[in-house]
C-alpha cells in the first residue's frame, strides 16, 4: 500500500506555544486512522496543515508523495470537517451541501448536484432539513451537515475532526457504526480525530496517539491495546481504566506492591529493586478461582454496569477494579472476603511514574 | 416599603422625563422658530401665526446664499468619502483582523491618531497645499481631507466585525474550492453586511456633519451645509426663522439615518471597543 | 511560493496605505512648517528652528488658551460622565417611558456639533431668546448668557453636554445590559441595599465602559473648535479661545501659518499624552475587570 498522507518532523508554534512538535505521521492510501489525544495536544493543527490551511514552521506534507509546500488548500483535494462545524450560516443546509459542488474545482452540473445531495442526506438522515437556514438546526444536525459537505464530493482524503461530537449519545452510536460504511469513506483515505477513545478503537484501521505535539504510538488496535507505550497511553483506552499497582521487582524476581499486600510473577524481566507499575485491564481478572495467579481481598464496592458488574477490591491498601458477569457477583456485599485470578500473560510492567514524563512500558 | 418603592420609581421617571426635555426641547424650539413669520419674529414666543416661508426662502436660494446647493455639496462629498474609505478600508481591515502583522498594526494605530488629531494640524498646511494644487473648494479636495474622519472609523470598526467572524468559515471554503479572494467575497463579505451598512451610515453622518473642513477648505463651489447654516447668523440683519429653518434641513439626513442603525452604534461610536 | 502567501496581506493594506500617506503628507509638512516664519505676507519664508515654539510657550495668551482648554475639557468630560451614567441608569429600569425615551436618545449626538451651537445661540440670545423668557417668571430674566466671561465658557460646556450626553448614556447603558445577572441576584439574597450594589458590583464592573466614553469625550473636548466657533468665536475677549480656536485666529485669520501649526502640534501632544495615559489606565480597568467576571 502506498502512502497517501505523510507529515515529517512538522514544527508549529503560537507565539511562546509549541502546538507541534516534530510530528511524525503516515496514513497508507484509503486507510482510516484515528487520531486520538486529549484537547491541546495538537489534533486539529495536524488536520490544518494536511489541509494547508496552517503553514507549518518546520517539516514537510506530503499527499501521494508530492511535497505540499506552496500548494493552496484549494488545490490539495483534501476536504474537513471542521469542529466548530464552519457552516455558512447564511445559507441553506442545502446551499451549503451545495458550496463545493458550484466551486470552481468540484463543479458539477446543477441536476446531477441535486442527485448527489440527496443521496447524502438521505444517508446523513437530514433530507427533511436540507430547506432550513443553518442557524435553525440543533447541534447534532449541524454537525451531520457539516459531515455531508465533505462527503458530497470527492477527495484524496477525508479529514474529519470530532464530527460526531455533538450527536447524543445514541445517535452517534448508531453514525459510529455507519460511517466506515459509507462508501465514500470505505473508498477514501480518512485521518479522523477525537478524544474518545471508544471511538478510536471501534473506528481506527491503526490509531495515532498524540500528546503535547507529538506522535507517542502508532499502531492497531490490537498493538495500542495489547503493548501500550506508557502507561498514559493504558490509561487513555478502556473504561473501567486500567488497574496500575505500584511497587518494586524483588531480589528474587518477583513483583511486591509498595505496601507489600501483593506479589505477583513479573511478565517481562526487570532489574531487581527498580520501581515499576503492574498494571491488568479489568477484564482480564476473573472472580473467584481461575487459571493463573490468585489474589484475595476484600469488596469495596460493587456498580452495576448492564449485563455486568464493576467489582472494586481492596488488595491492601490498593483498589483495583475488575468486570465480571452479573452472575459471577450476585451477593457480593462490601468487606466480602474474595479472591480473584490473573493469567500471566494479561500482566503488563511499566517504568514506575515520573513528574516529568508517564512510565513506558517494559514488557512483555 | 413597597409604596416608597414605587414613589421612588415615579421620582425617577421624573428624573428622566427632565434630561428628556433638556435634549428635546431645543429641537421642538427650532421647529418653532423656524415657523415664525419674519414680522413675529421678535414680538412673540409660542403663539403666532405658522407659516413655511422661512423654508421657501432657505431652499430658494432667496438671500443669496445658494443653500440647496450647499445641501447637494455635502451629499456628494460625504457619499464620495464614505465611498472612498470603504474601497481603501474593506480590504485594510479584513487583513488586519485575520493576520496581525506589523504593518497592519502600525496602520491601525496611526489612523486610531487621527481620530483623536486636532483637525487644524493638517488643516493649516492643506489650506496652503490645496491652493497651491488647486484642490481649494474643490469635491476631491473635500473627499481627501474627509478620509480622516471615515477611514478610522471605517477601518477599525470593520476590523472588529471581521475579527469576530471566525476564519474557520472562510477555510471551509477554501477547502470547498474557493480561492480566497471567492471565499471573502462570497463568505465573509455577506455575513459582515450588516456591519458595512451601519458603519457606512454612521460614517456619512460624520462626513456629514463636520465643520471645520468645509470653513477653510472650501468658500462657495463646495461649501456644505454645516458652513452654509452658519452664514444666515451674519449680516445685519437677524434672521433666526430662516437659520432654524437651515439648521432643521441639514440636520434631516443625520437624524434619519441615526435612527435606522440604533443597534449599531454602540461598536461604531466606541471604535469597535464596546460590543453589544 | 512562500513569499508570495507572506505578502498578501500586505497587498490588501497598500491602497488604505497610500491613503494614510496622503494623510500624512500634510501633517508632515506642517511639522516642517513650524520651523520657518512662513505667512502670508512672508512667502519666502526663512528658517527660524524653535523660535515658533518659544514664541508660543512665552506669549500669556497660549497659557490662557490652554488653561480656558482644559478647563472646558474637565468641565464637559465631568458632567457628561455624571449625568450620562445616571440617565443611563434611569433607563436601565426598562420602564414604559423609559423605552420610549431611549429610542430618541440619540438625536442630540447625531446633530452637528456646529448646528447645535447655532440652536442654543438662538435660544440664548439674552433679549429675544427663549430661554431668558422662560425664566422670566422666576425673576431671571435679563441674563447675558454668552456676553460675560464665566457665562460665555459655562454656555459652551452647557451646548456639549447637550451633543455628548447621550454618547455616554448609550456607551453606559451598553455597559449595563452586559453585566452578568448572578452577582445581583446573589447580593439580593444577601438583602444588600441599593447604594451597596451600586457602589460595590454595578460601578466597578461598569467602569471600564464608561472609561472608554471618558477617553472620547476628554480627548475629543480637548480639541474642541466647532462649538465654541459658532457659539461665542472665543469672546468675549478672549475669555473662551481654546487652542484650536487659537490656532485659527493666528493662522487663518491672520495667516501666520507657522506661528498657527505650532499651536496646534503642541494641543497635539497634549491630547497624545493625555491619550497614552487614559488608554494605559484603560487597559489596567479592563483587565481588571474581567478577572472579576
Amino acid at each position: 500500500m502506498s502512502t497517501a498522507v505523510a507529515l515529517r518532523g512538522i514544527r508549529k508554534t503560537y507565539g511562546k506555544t509549541t502546538a507541534l512538535d516534530g510530528l511524525e505521521l503516515e496514513v497508507a492510501e484509503g486507510e482510516f486512522f484515528c487520531l486520538l489525544g486529549p484537547s491541546g495536544a495538537g489534533k486539529t493543527t495536524t488536520l490544518k496543515t494536511v489541509a494547508g490551511l496552517e503553514q507549518p514552521d518546520a517539516g514537510t506534507v506530503e499527499l501521494d508523495g508530492r511535497d505540499m509546500r506552496g500548494v493552496e488548500p484549494y488545490d490539495r483535494g483534501v476536504a474537513m470537517c471542521f469542529e466548530s462545524y464552519a457552516l455558512y450560516p447564511h445559507k441553506s443546509a442545502y446551499d451549503n451541501l451545495a458550496s463545493p459542488l458550484r466551486s470552481p474545482r468540484h463543479r458539477l452540473p446543477a441536476a446531477q448536484a441535486r442527485e448527489r445531495i440527496g443521496e447524502i442526506a438521505e444517508l446523513l438522515g437530514i433530507s427533511a432539513l436540507l430547506d432550513r437556514p443553518v442557524g435553525h438546526l440543533s447541534n447534532g444536525q449541524r454537525q451531520r451537515v457539516a459531515l455531508g459537505r465533505v462527503l458530497v464530493r470527492p477527495a484524496r482524503a477525508f479529514l474529519l475532526d470530532e464530527p460526531l461530537s455533538h450527536l447524543d449519545a445514541k445517535l452517534r452510536q448508531q453514525m459510529r457504526a455507519e460511517l466506515k460504511a459509507i462508501g465514500a469513506v470505505r473508498r477514501t483515505t480518512t485521518l479522523y480525530v477525537t478524544h474518545d477513545s471508544v471511538e478510536a478503537l471501534a473506528l481506527g484501521d491503526r490509531i495515532g496517539v498524540i500528546r503535547d505535539g507529538r506522535i507517542v504510538q502508532t499502531g492497531t488496535r490490537e498493538e495500542i491495546w495489547y503493548r501500550p507505550y506508557d502507561t498514559e497511553v493504558a490509561r487513555a483506552f478502556g473504561r473501567p481504566r486500567i488497574n496500575l499497582l505500584p511497587g518494586a521487582v524483588t531480589p528474587a524476581g518477583g513483583f511486591r506492591s509498595a505496601d507489600g499486600g501483593v506479589e505477583l510473577p513479573l511478565p517481562a524481566p526487570a532489574a531487581p529493586g527498580a520501581q515499576t507499575l503492574i498494571g491488568v485491564r479489568p477484564r482480564d481478572l476473573t472472580l473467584g478461582e481461575g487459571p493463573g495467579h490468585e489474589l484475595t481481598g476484600t469488596v469495596y464496592v460493587t456498580e452495576v454496569l448492564g449485563r455486568s458488574v464493576e467489582v472494586t477490591v481492596r488488595l491492601g491498601e490498593q483498589h483495583v477494579s475488575l468486570v465480571a458477569p452479573r452472575g459471577a457477583a450476585a451477593g457480593l456485599r462490601p468487606d466480602d472476603p474474595v479472591r480473584l485470578s490473573v493469567r500471566p500473560e494479561n500482566l503488563m510492567l511499566f517504568e514506575a511514574d515520573r513528574p516529568e514524563r508517564p512510565g513506558r512500558r517494559i514488557g512483555p | 416599603m413597597t409604596v416608597r418603592k414605587r414613589l421612588l420609581g415615579w421620582l425617577a421617571d421624573a428624573a428622566l422625563i427632565l434630561y428628556f426635555l433638556f435634549a428635546l426641547f431645543p429641537i421642538a424650539w427650532m421647529v418653532i422658530l423656524s415657523l415664525k413669520p419674519t414680522n413675529q419674529l421678535f414680538s412673540t414666543y409660542f403663539s403666532f401665526s405658522p407659516t413655511l416661508d422661512g423654508y421657501r426662502t432657505v431652499l430658494g436660494d432667496s438671500e443669496g446664499i445658494p443653500f440647496v446647493r450647499f445641501f447637494v455639496n455635502s451629499l456628494v462629498v460625504s457619499v464620495g468619502a464614505v465611498v472612498l474609505s470603504l474601497l481603501v478600508g474593506l480590504p485594510a481591515a479584513y487583513a488586519s483582523a485575520r493576520w496581525r502583522f506589523k504593518g497592519s498594526e502600525n496602520l491601525m494605530f496611526t489612523l486610531l491618531s487621527f481620530r483623536f488629531a486636532p483637525e487644524l494640524t493638517v488643516i493649516i498646511p492643506l489650506f496652503v497645499l490645496y491652493q497651491k494644487l488647486g484642490l481649494f473648494d474643490t469635491y476631491v479636495g473635500m473627499v481627501w481631507v474627509l478620509q480622516l474622519v471615515t477611514l478610522p472609523l471605517i477601518v477599525w470598526i470593520m476590523r472588529s466585525y471581521f475579527a469576530d467572524l471566525t476564519p474557520e468559515l472562510e477555510q471551509a471554503a477554501l477547502l470547498d474550492g474557493y480561492t480566497r479572494k471567492q471565499a471573502f467575497l462570497r463568505v465573509a463579505l455577506p455575513l459582515v453586511k450588516p456591519g458595512v451598512a451601519a458603519v457606512s451610515l454612521l460614517a456619512f453622518i460624520f462626513a456629514w456633519n463636520n465643520f471645520v473642513f468645509p470653513l477653510i477648505l472650501t468658500s462657495n463651489e463646495a461649501q456644505t451645509v454645516t458652513v452654509g447654516a452658519l452664514s444666515f447668523l451674519g449680516g445685519d440683519r437677524p434672521k433666526y426663522n430662516l437659520t432654524a429653518a437651515a439648521a432643521l434641513v441639514s440636520v434631516v439626513p443625520p437624524l434619519l439615518l441615526a435612527l435606522t442603525i440604533q443597534r449599531y452604534l454602540v461598536r461604531g461610536l466606541s471604535f469597535g471597543a464596546v460590543k453589544s | 511560493m512562500g513569499w508570495r502567501l507572506a505578502l498578501r496581506p500586505y497587498v490588501l493594506i497598500v491602497p488604505a496605505l497610500l491613503l494614510t500617506c496622503g494623510i500624512l503628507y500634510p501633517f508632515g509638512l506642517g511639522l516642517y512648517y513650524t520651523l520657518f516664519d512662513f505667512s502670508a505676507s512672508k512667502p519666502q519664508p526663512d528658517m527660524v528652528r524653535f523660535e515658533n515654539y518659544e514664541a508660543v510657550f512665552t506669549q500669556e495668551a497660549f497659557w490662557n488658551s490652554a488653561w480656558v482648554t482644559v478647563l472646558y475639557a474637565v468641565g464637559a468630560a465631568a458632567v457628561e460622565t455624571v449625568l450620562g451614567v445616571t440617565v443611563a441608569l434611569l433607563l436601565h429600569r426598562s420602564t414604559i417611558v423609559g423605552r420610549v425615551l431611549e429610542k430618541i436618545l440619540i438625536l442630540p449626538l447625531m446633530i452637528a456639533p456646529v448646528i447645535a451651537a447655532i440652536i442654543w445661540k438662538l435660544m440664548l440670545q439674552p433679549s429675544v431668546g427663549v430661554i431668558n423668557y422662560l425664566l422670566r417668571p422666576f425673576g431671571l430674566g435679563g441674563v447675558q448668557w454668552t456676553d460675560t466671561p464665566t457665562g460665555a465658557l459655562l454656555s459652551s460646556i452647557a451646548v456639549d453636554v447637550w451633543v455628548y450626553t447621550p454618547f455616554v448614556a448609550i456607551l453606559a447603558l451598553a455597559g449595563l445590559r452586559s453585566l452578568p445577572t448572578s452577582p445581583f441576584e446573589a447580593a439580593a439574597v444577601d438583602g444588600a441595599g441599593w447604594w451597596y450594589t451600586f457602589r460595590r458590583l454595578t460601578l466597578p464592573m461598569l467602569w471600564p465602559y464608561v472609561l472608554v466614553a471618558v477617553i472620547f469625550r476628554f480627548m475629543d473636548s480637548l480639541k474642541v473648535f466647532d462649538i465654541i466657533y459658532a457659539l461665542t468665536e472665543g469672546g468675549p475677549g478672549d475669555s473662551t479661545v481654546v487652542l484650536q480656536i487659537r490656532a485659527y485666529l493666528e493662522a487663518i485669520r491672520f495667516q501666520r501659518y507657522s506661528f498657527g501649526i505650532s499651536y496646534t502640534i503642541v494641543l497635539w501632544a497634549v491630547v497624545y499624552l493625555a491619550a497614552m495615559v487614559l488608554v494605559k489606565h484603560l487597559g489596567k480597568i479592563q483587565r481588571k475587570a474581567a478577572e472579576a467576571k
